[in-house]
């Protein structure tokens, strides 16, 4: 047997482990689905949200890291399309729930705004970057065999019971607004996904040229 | 099957999509998820559940987050997965990528190459969670679903992501490569 054959051999193999793989997972599935439906749910969009992710290669971090290490912004485009089409159909939900007079889904994600903010995003940006992957990101890798995430993974959980601690103190120092701001509170339904969807279009607009100022 | 099916059947799990068909679908599944569980998605709500019930455990921490731990776990003496189903949702995304990785024949267990590596890794890691703990949530929660619920906190949080990514490549830059 040549290299080459040695290679084929392998990618079968992984091929038909996977298939394997897919049987056991799908059993899992149909196992939480006697249980409780919506605990099947959770698995399966996990395993969805995860297949996605690694078959795209969907990055937040190249998102927000290459425009400025390498002038590319494919993956920013990539980003700022799921931004406009999520906000398109989170609305569209919400909108629906509130027009019926139910309660509007999700709200609970419209959080404070305050120095936590600030802070929070500031140092998750370089850790991100330092670390090589997002949460998502991480927990995608470990998947596709990366020993190093599971060190990030280990850090994220240290520094997560370390904010908790301190969470009271920024809950209760530079908090600007407690309640947070819904856009649509603000300008309207209808203002509201247009200003939002504009500033993202802008952003893609931005995003082109920055990367046609890079080829120049 | 015969033997060409065969080949073609595999084939077809080999490519990468693109970064658009990758946008449409997450979009897609951002969707459902708010529908079905009337909350978007989130990643890092797991992370900060378990640090809570640790900490219950070895018994520290502030009057405050004791009140907040105990609650947790008074009703919740049932199976782990039913306990937090984000952390259920979490294991997913690991075992979702594992599947498209062996289907493509893209498998391969990575070494830490260095104690640089490492390094860097448990700090990313350390700053990202505490972090995503003050501030609610990560690149998914905070920013992609904050933004997409069209809260303002998550066009801050995302501003600042940028901030923070070009000091993390200018560190990356003088540190690292």
């Amino acid at each position: 047997m040549n290299l080459g054959d040695q290679k084929k051999d392998q990618f079968s193999k992984q091929f038909s482990t996977g298939l394997i793989l897919f049987a056991i997972l799908m059993m899992v599935a149909i196992f939480l689905f006697q249980y409780a439906p919506i605990i099947a749910f959770f698995w399966i969009s996990g395993l969805a949200f995860g297949y996605i992710l690694q078959r795209s290669r969907f990055c937040f971090v190249a998102a927000l890291r290459d425009p400025a290490l390498t002038g590319s912004t494919a993956v920013t485009r990539g980003v700022l399309v799921a931004l406009a089409l999520t906000t398109i159909g989170f609305t569209a939900v919400k909108y629906f729930y509130h027009v019926n007079g139910q309660t509007i889904p999700g709200q609970n994600y419209i959080q404070s705004i305050g120095m936590n903010t600030v802070v929070g995003g500031t140092i998750f940006g370089i850790g991100m970057v330092i670390a090589g992957g997002c949460a998502s990101g991480m927990l995608m890798r470990i998947g596709e065999g990366f020993k190093i995430h599971l060190i990030t993974l280990s850090g994220f959980f240290i520094g997560t019971m370390l904010g908790n601690n301190h969470l009271e103190w920024w809950s209760n120092h530079l908090l600007w607004i407690k309640d947070g701001v819904f856009l649509p509170d603000l300008f309207g339904w209808v203002g509201a996904l247009i200003i939002q969807l504009m500033v993202i279009g802008l952003l893609y607009r931005l995003a082109i040229k920055w990367e046609e100022k890079q080829e120049l | 099957m015969n033997m060409e099916d065969q080949k073609k059947f595999r084939k077809w799990f080999k490519p990468s999509w693109s970064y658009v068909t990758g946008a449409v679908l997450l979009s897609i599944l951002q969707v459902i998820t708010l529908i079905v569980t009337q909350e978007p998605l989130g990643i890092t709500s797991a992370f900060s559940y378990w640090a809570m019930r640790l900490q219950g455990f070895l018994g520290f921490g502030t009057p405050d987050h004791w009140a907040v731990v105990t609650q947790l776990m008074v009703f919740r003496e049932t199976l782990w997965f039913e306990e937090n189903l984000v952390t259920l949702r979490n294991l997913g995304i690991i075992l979702g990528a594992l599947l498209s990785a062996l289907l493509a024949s893209q498998f391969r267990l990575k070494k830490i190459k260095s104690g640089k590596q490492l390094m860097a890794a448990a700090l990313g890691g350390l700053l990202m969670g505490y972090g995503s703990s003050i501030a609610s949530g990560c690149n998914i929660g905070a920013f992609f679903s904050g933004i997409g619920s069209m809260s303002l906190s998550g066009w801050i949080f995302g501003l600042f992501l940028f901030v923070g990514a070009l000091i993390g490549g200018k560190l990356l830059l003088r540190f690292l490569i």
